[in-house]
């Protein structure tokens, strides 16, 4: 297996802080990063971005569905009852403008990457395999809950 | 009334602008995908066109480039999350004015507006 490295961290965890604070007024606290060896999503909503370039891999942001309406509702600046396909499209570009600025500091790090379309899974327990690639889990404390991060990407060699 | 083309395929993104433009007097027009963008740029002829880049069917930069074959004028503004230098230059090069990058701010929605709005004003 490969591992990540440190510097691809970083541009995810600081995207991250400045679009849940400018999108959903999020007061964020750093989890402790760990090493992720299960191949099943833990929480009920999960987004996975695929990162291809000088860096290759998925992203994938997981979070409880009382934790996904918390963010959407301050997203949309009302109530979210239901999670429904507006929902599903907000914390489908949540995911995506994380990944897409964490690009941006990515290609300027000398790592140029371009993003694919996020999916949005529903549901516990979806096998999604990152191949030979570890997944490491960053998790932030908010409080609507708490969104994980989890990183599977290396570096294009060749 | 100043007509605004809001691409994305994010229904949650066109929620949102529907809403910012609506409240500041514009009327709205959209698409979720750069296909569709071009169709309704032909039919709707907007002031101006917000544009995403990452769509299915045909993504934003080709987009612009229909567009501008058929409009060499044509006013669009490209929204994205993916800010790497290269995308802007590209996007620019096709012709885009201007590129905004999200999360959306509305005000920065807005000085794109005053901007690049070819006619018409809002009601």
């Amino acid at each position: 297996m490969s591992g990540i490295k440190v510097e691809f961290l970083n541009p995810f965890i600081k995207a991250a802080y400045q679009v849940l604070e400018q999108e959903a007024k999020a007061n964020i606290g750093k989890g402790i990063p760990s090493v992720q060896e299960s191949y099943f999503t833990l929480k009920d909503i999960s987004v996975s971005i695929g990162v291809t370039g000088k860096v290759q891999g998925t992203v994938l942001y997981g979070m409880d569905e009382r934790t996904a309406k918390g963010i959407v509702s301050a997203m949309v600046g009302g109530p979210v009852p239901i999670f429904d396909r507006v929902a599903e499209s907000a914390v489908a570009e949540l995911g995506n403008m994380i990944t897409g600025i964490a690009s941006g500091e990515l290609e300027a790090a000398g790592y140029p990457c371009t993003i694919s379309p996020p999916t949005v899974i529903a549901g516990r327990g979806t096998i999604i395999s990152t191949v030979n690639i570890k997944r490491v889990l960053l998790p932030l404390n908010t409080q609507y809950g708490e969104l994980e991060i989890s990183l599977a990407l290396q570096e294009r060699l060749v | 009334m100043a007509r605004v083309l809001v691409v994305d395929d994010a229904e949650f993104v066109r929620m949102r602008m529907r809403r910012l433009l609506a409240e500041h007097g514009y009327e709205v027009v959209e698409a979720d995908n750069g296909l569709s963008a071009v169709h309704q740029y032909r039919a709707e002829h907007p002031d101006l066109v917000f544009m995403d880049i990452t769509m299915p069917l045909l993504d934003g930069i080709s987009a612009v480039r229909e567009i501008r074959k058929e409009d060499p004028g044509a006013s669009i503004v490209m929204c994205s999350a993916a800010g790497q230098q290269a995308m802007v230059i590209e996007a620019l090069k096709a012709g885009a004015k201007d590129f905004i990058i999200k999360p959306y701010q509305p005000e920065k929605i807005l000085e794109a507006i005053g901007k690049f709005m070819h006619k018409g004003e809002p009601h």
